[in-house]
């Protein structure tokens, strides 16, 4: 810390902190527009011009890019200061039109409210000012005024710095400078959205919130992005009941108030009318609405009959990775306790072990990334699945200076900034995490950078066709890596915490081991053996051993690899109860469907990829007689004559806090009043249960089926596919790409193909990627129109027909 | 008052003072080849001692520039050819008429600062220059002078010409490593990236002028007491003056400092032409403010003179305006040259170049308003804290302000004719007038 | 790709002289520019591929610079300073003289001619001076002017040259040009041999770099 003088009191600041934000932080708010604290300084619009006194007098100088040192004396309100800060006001007024009523930014924009503290009452500027063509689509999602542009650069710097798709930028020079985009090159980012938030006029605006709300109408509350695993921090915009706008929040821990724009724009669903309002029950081919009481009544008849006839065991629940904690709590002790089915599972056949993901030993957190000198990421392409933790991974690479190395069965987004890139065949990379680890030949390299500690690696399955006993092979692995910190991640929403919660047929609430010598002490009596994952359950489901399934949130139909499996499951069993927001192929089969609350109707907790558990907030009613999951389970639960007991979700929380030994301590007070950012669980001084270290020995044939073809298939997700939220986003719903085929252009050559491939016999268009391992096929997952292949490791690609 | 040093070559040798012939037979390449010799300190040092300093306009000591350079490598040396201040054409004579000094030079400061690759960043409006410069290095190449292992020895140096593409910003050490690197001619931001530690592609880099590497064979060739011997006794060595305007002889001059204004515009450019009365000068380049023959015409060509005076001696272009010059004509298009050539990069710059320009032209339109002049004031003031010299900006970089001294030179010297112009003209609220 | 061989290799001989690629944007938008006769969208594109950039940022550098034109400016593009020097010794006349002539208004331009004022150009001792494709004419006069758009649109030369235009229609010069020189330019972009812009083959200046 060193000690300087603003504006005549000494505070104390952290040495080299650049002045702007030192004062800010001290209390001392000096204006700015360019200046952002999570980008580099560039001192371009001069608004925070400070005086500074050194050897050579008192100097003028902009705020933002000098760093502090001790017994700096600086004057941020001197008559020179406010002279040069109301001439830069007036230079940027000058050309800016003034349109303020018909403005999404009026009312929350800098530039307004500088102009009402600085700035001059009326123009000496007599001449026309420049004129550009209003707006401007630069993309699907944001549109460009120019006259609005003060030029500050913060879009463009953040595309570069921080999104690393410089697709925006200045054009053309001096008085006619401009940001605008390359003819036919729209401003295509995934993280476009920020930079609406950013701009510090209302140069970029969202067509999702164009003309829709006065930011004085609206409501707000903090909350968590629920559509990543990272924990962003948002605040949730609304009106008249209505959810209108999600703004990203700068949590240090995690976002640093970033958001992709799936996550930002893709919130439509929310209010989407086809929003389940009402309890549903089957009739013929389709279903007819009933009250709650008729509706629960049969759900309870129908388990009990089954429970009854072929004992708890063939009761089974996927989901509940879509809801809180509170909810997945709820659920977990509904099924071990009130049923006594230990076949449950949040995952949809399309994660890790339970045991890696929650309570991996020595796991890591994002925040190391700050200090990582090698970072390995050996999972999904993030920017696809994780795009904020794909911006913090960019940062540690560029801004950082970490030695980064991808390892996935192609190039990933992070290629650019990668220092290696390491490809592999989808199925051998068990064969490359042997070679990795000796540093044989090419390799060597690899292998160096990965012995210069502090390692933070980010491990999961590349693909889902992929095996995810190679996860925990390389977490071994990487686990043993000076000073390594490892997270494995996985994409689904609440997936952590739901696991967390006992959702999961080898865990039990608060990180315990099913099958052991420990319980649970919330219940009384429960069976806490280990039960079948989701693809046991879809297996027994399909050959008869379940007989119900509990659906919560879940669409196996769409969303586990293998449809094929899941569809001849649904088919089979005798009862099918779905609670979800929306009808979907999968609750379009259930007997009863139970109308849920989503995200920004209820309150509770979320737990991210860290074990991080954060508060999500409500503020808009659900639609109809939607309720939240807990209470509909404790309804049914009580129906079925084993009454779990909940009043509220807030007094779930306090038995998750008293029972679920990780989640010891941490309430709803804890992190509405003190922990904003949300705590890591479990908190200093509360023992975790189950200490998981995996082993490198695993090599379990995965969940990918039989080697059916001579192609070994990569199949990954994007950030846009044919789930059912995104597809209900209005926004956002036609951005998925739809499904295609990836090869090598040495295989495409080789087996003739062109334009289009049969993969399969399902025809795709082709693309090439040189990237790619050769014998490999890749193909997104769940795309639009696309085909189910999720059921094989290997397939068959022959040349499409009438290329 | 004018002397030969730089220009000697090609005053004798009109035809071929470019070519590697004719500069090996004057004694060309000898002085590089002692230096390679020599150990980085010793090079430094005479460079020091020579007292040159930089030609471009800033005028900083050339030796001392050196020694800051940073200790990590790889360096880079860039040879400043973006010769564009409005007035200035003496880079463009040394580099189509004597290149070899130039890549002599470029030698010697690449030894003395443990360069391997060197830039020739010449503007794009020279390609003439370019082409004489690229066939010197070629040649230089097939002598063994450039590449690997010159002249024989075991040091490598690769010399690549680049072309710039019409903007005069590049000029700014700083914006021209931008554009060397492919990206926009804006001015970095000093701190931090100062080109000694931080400069192309973020390497320690050395940023001098053409005429300053060229004076470099001469310091070294004749040695350091000649050259010292040559000139002033603080502004040591010759130096090219440019001089245009309404003078008999307009030209480039290879003159010592300390002789006069007089000396210089009715001796050396041959006085005002058709006998008229010289009504002021820039004598600096474009951006230097205006001197009057009243107060200035009898003092002393010198950097620190010129300095006390509140202007600037910069690039030594030197433009002289006779009594029939419009003076708010004069203003308003040296004004609307930095207004077209602000990179865009900062408000005050941006826009108030562009504000200025259009308040002039709307006075010499015949829309000028009384408050005019004031607003003129304050605009400039808003550029330029104070209005002081050196100039206490708000802008990145020096060009803003470059703006602000031809407006200030105006108002304070010639406020007549500016209001002339507003009483003549019909006043107006409300106007179309644009760029 | 669009590109011929030549500027192909050529981009490959631009590329080596630099440590890094997108240092040789601004040579590669002139070879674009000799490829098109202007700066095209697909020339940015390609010169985008070649660096490793987007073409949004090479848009970005290409449109800071005066002289990479992304309109057609006629086969011999005529800039004519108006700086101060070239002002106070007459240019607005003799710009007005070419616009005349040429019949176009400055900043624009027909299939064979573009018009354009142009900030100091380096030629204040030859005062007022212009520039045909980068080549250089001092000395000019309101008549001499109208001489050189006439003769342009006359003689049609393949290749400006700026000792030729100068005999023909020049006057005083800001020093002694020395030796007459034969090169010169063959479209509105400067004529510099390591680009290809050039009307030479410039096998002879490549040892810009060694090998």
């Amino acid at each position: 810390m060193v000690t300087i003088t603003i504006d005549g009191t000494e505070v104390q600041v952290p040495a080299g902190e650049l002045l702007i934000k030192a004062a800010e932080d001290s209390g001392t708010y000096i204006p700015r527009f360019c200046w952002h604290r999570r980008m580099n300084p560039v001192g371009m619009c001069r608004m925070c011009l400070v005086e500074v006194e050194g050897p050579r007098g008192i100097m003028l100088t902009p705020s933002c890019t000098m760093p502090v040192n001790d017994g700096m004396v600086v004057h941020t309100k001197s008559p020179t200061v406010e002279k040069a800060q109301e001439g830069v006001l007036e230079f940027l007024l000058l050309n800016h039109p003034l349109d303020c009523p018909v403005c999404d930014k009026g009312g929350e924009c800098p530039l307004q409210d500088q102009t009402l503290s600085h700035g001059p009452g009326e123009s000496r500027m007599v001449e026309e000012k420049r004129h550009y063509e209003k707006p401007i689509p630069i993309s699907d999602l944001v549109l460009l005024d120019r006259e609005r542009c003060i030029l500050c650069a913060r879009c463009v710097r953040f595309s570069e710095e921080i999104s690393g798709d410089p697709l925006i930028e200045f054009m053309d020079r001096g008085n006619a400078a401009e940001v605008n985009t390359f003819p036919d090159e729209p401003f295509a980012s995934y993280f476009s959205g920020n930079t609406v938030q950013i701009c510090p006029v209302g140069a970029l605006t969202a067509s999702a919130y164009r003309f829709r709300a006065r930011p004085w109408d609206l409501r707000e509350v903090a909350s968590v992005n629920p559509l990543t695993t990272t924990g962003d921090g948002v605040t949730v915009q609304a009106s008249q009941n209505e959810v209108l706008r999600f703004l990203g929040v700068d949590n240090d821990a995690t976002n640093h108030g970033w958001l992709d724009d799936r996550s930002r724009f893709g919130f439509e669903w929310i209010a989407s009318p086809d929003r389940l309002a009402t309890p549903l029950a089957k009739s013929g081919d389709g279903h007819t609405e009933v009250s709650w009481g008729e509706a629960l009544g049969a759900a309870a008849e129908n388990l009990s009959a089954v429970i009854e006839a072929h004992g708890p065991g063939a009761v089974a629940a996927i989901g509940g990775a879509r809801g809180t904690n509170e909810d997945a709590y709820a659920l977990a002790s509904f099924m071990r306790s009130s049923v006594g089915s230990p076949n449950l599972d949040a995952r949809l056949d399309d994660g890790l072990g339970t045991h890696l993901l929650s309570s991996l030993a020595g796991k890591g957190e994002i925040g190391d990334l700050e200090t990582a000198r090698t970072v390995l990421v050996w999972a999904a392409d993030l920017k696809e699945e994780h795009p904020v933790l794909y911006l913090r991974v960019r940062r540690a690479a560029q801004e950082l200076g970490a030695t980064l190395i991808t390892v996935h069965p192609t190039a990933t987004g992070l290629a650019d900034r990668a220092t290696h890139t390491v490809t592999y065949r989808p199925g051998e990379g068990h064969d490359l995490l042997d070679r990795l680890r000796a540093g044989s030949g090419d390799l060597a390299d690899v292998r160096a950078a990965l012995d210069e500690g502090p390692v933070v690696a980010i491990v999961g399955r590349t693909g889902l066709a992929e095996d995810p006993a190679l996860a925990e092979a390389v977490t071994a692995f990487a686990r043993d890596l000076p000073q390594a910190s490892v997270l494995p991640v996985v994409r689904r929403a609440n997936t952590y915490g739901a696991i967390d919660m006992g959702v999961a047929p080898d865990l039990l609430p608060g990180r315990v081991a099913a099958g052991g010598d420990a319980g649970h002490t919330g219940w009384e009596k429960a069976d806490t053996s280990v039960g079948l994952d989701t693809r046991g359950i879809l297996e027994a489901a399909a050959d008869g051993r379940v007989k119900a399934l509990l659906l919560v949130g879940a669409d196996p139909l769409r969303d586990v690899p293998d449809a094929d499996l899941a569809a001849r499951a649904l088919d089979a069993v005798d009862v099918v109860i779905s609670i979800d927001c929306f009808l979907t192929d999968s609750t379009a089969k259930a007997d009863i469907v139970l109308p849920a609350l989503g995200f920004t109707e209820k309150e509770g907790t979320v737990t991210n990829l860290e074990g991080r558990v954060m508060k999500v907030n409500r503020i808009v009613s659900g639609p109809g007689q939607a309720r939240a999951d807990w209470s509909i389970i404790d309804d049914l639960a009580a129906r079925m004559g084993r009454p779990l007991g909940f009043e509220s979700a807030e007094a779930i929380s306090l038995a998750i806090a008293e029972h679920a030994p990780a989640y010891g301590g941490i309430t709803w007070f804890l992190l509405d009043w003190k922990e904003r950012d949300g705590v890591v669980a479990p908190r200093d001084g509360v023992e975790q249960p189950l200490q998981y270290i995996p082993t490198t020995s695993l090599r379990a044939v995965g969940s990918g089926g039989a080697k059916r073809g001579g192609f070994a298939l990569h199949l990954g997700r994007l950030l846009y596919d044919d789930a059912v939220l995104t597809r209900q986003g209005a926004s956002i719903a036609d951005l998925a790409p739809g499904a295609y085929a990836v090869l090598n252009p040495t295989d495409a050559d080789r087996i003739g193909a062109n334009g289009h491939v049969e993969v399969d016999g399902h025809r795709l268009p082709l693309r090439r990627d040189a990237s790619l391992a050769e014998g490999t096929v890749a193909v997104p997952f769940n795309q639009p129109d696309g085909p189910p292949l999720g059921g094989s490791s290997h397939v068959d690609v022959a040349p499409g027909a009438g290329a | 008052m004018i002397v030969e040093a730089l220009t000697r070559r090609m005053n004798a040798h009109p035809t071929d003072s470019h070519t590697m012939e004719r500069y090996l037979e004057t004694g060309g390449y000898e002085a590089a080849r002692g230096a390679i010799t020599k150990t980085r300190d010793e090079l430094v040092e005479t460079v020091k001692e020579s007292g040159v300093i930089g030609r471009g306009g800033a005028g900083f000591p050339a030796g001392l520039k050196w020694s800051f350079l940073a200790p990590a490598r790889p360096a880079y040396l860039v040879v400043n050819g973006d010769e564009s201040e409005p007035g200035t054409f003496k880079d463009r004579q040394l580099l189509e008429r004597d290149p070899h000094a130039m890549v002599e030079g470029i030698i010697i400061a690449a030894v003395a600062n443990e360069v391997h690759h060197a830039f020739v960043y010449i503007r794009g409006e020279y390609p003439k220059p370019a082409r004489r410069v690229q066939q010197a290095v070629a040649d230089a190449y097939a002598k063994g002078f450039l590449g690997k292992g010159i002249f024989g020895g075991d040091y490598d140096l690769d010399v690549t010409v680049h072309l710039g593409a019409g903007a005069y910003i590049c000029g700014e050490e700083t914006a021209l490593l931008n554009s060397l690197e492919g990206r926009r001619g804006e001015p970095r931001l000093k701190p931090p990236y100062f080109p000694a530690a931080k400069g192309l592609y973020m390497a320690p880099t050395i940023v001098n002028n053409v005429e300053t590497i060229s004076n470099l064979p001469y310091i070294f060739g004749e040695g350091v007491d000649w050259y010292k011997g040559l000139g002033h006794e603080v502004d040591t060595g010759t130096f090219l003056m440019s001089i245009s305007g309404h003078v008999n002889k307009p030209g480039n001059y290879e003159v010592v400092h300390g002789i006069t204004w007089r000396e210089l515009i009715y001796g050396v450019a041959g006085g005002i032409r058709d006998g008229k009365e010289l009504k002021a000068w820039v004598p600096g380049g474009a951006s230097a403010p205006w001197f009057v023959p009243e107060e200035h015409l009898d003092l002393p060509i010198t950097k620190d003179e010129t300095g006390k005076q509140g202007s600037m001696l910069g690039s030594g272009a030197v433009i002289v305006m006779d009594e029939d010059t419009d003076m708010v004509a004069a203003a308003e298009r040296l004004v609307r040259f930095f207004a077209e050539e602000s990179c865009g990069q900062c408000t005050p710059c941006r826009e108030g170049t562009t504000w200025l320009d259009l308040i002039l032209q709307r006075v010499l339109h015949g829309g000028g308003r009384e408050q005019d002049i004031d607003l003129l004031m304050d605009v400039s003031d808003n550029i330029s804290v104070g209005l002081g010299w050196p100039p206490k900006q708000t802008t990145i970089c020096p060009l803003g302000p470059s703006a602000v001294s031809a407006t200030l030179s105006l108002v304070k010297h010639f406020r007549h004719e500016v209001e002339e112009h507003i009483g003549r003209g019909t006043p107006v609220t409300i106007s179309g007038v644009s760029s | 790709m669009s590109w011929s061989e030549e500027s192909l290799q050529r981009a490959d001989d631009i590329l080596a002289r630099y440590p890094e690629k997108r240092s040789a944007v601004m040579p590669l938008l002139y070879v674009a520019m000799r490829e098109d006769g202007y700066l095209t969208d697909d020339g940015m594109r390609q010169v985008a591929e070649l660096t490793g950039v987007t073409p949004a940022q090479v848009q970005s550098t290409a449109s800071f610079y005066n002289m990479y034109k992304r309109e057609p400016v006629g086969k011999y593009l005529v800039s004519m300073c108006t700086s101060i020097s070239c002002f106070l010794m007459g240019a607005d006349d003799v710009l007005h003289a070419i616009e005349d002539e040429a019949g176009i208004p400055a900043g624009e331009a027909d299939d064979e001619i573009g018009v354009e004022h142009a900030e100091c150009i380096g030629a204040c001792g030859g005062a007022p001076a212009c520039l045909v494709n980068y080549e250089l004419i001092e000395g000019l006069t309101p008549d001499k002017a109208k001489e050189l758009v006439a003769w342009l649109r006359s003689a049609k030369p393949d290749v400006i040259n700026a000792d030729e235009m100068q005999a023909l229609f020049g006057g005083k010069t800001s020093f002694d040009w020395g030796i007459r020189e034969e090169r010169g330019a063959v479209g509105p972009f400067p004529a510099f041999g390591p680009f290809g812009t050039a009307d030479v083959n410039t096998d002879a200046l490549e040892p810009g770099r060694s090998t």
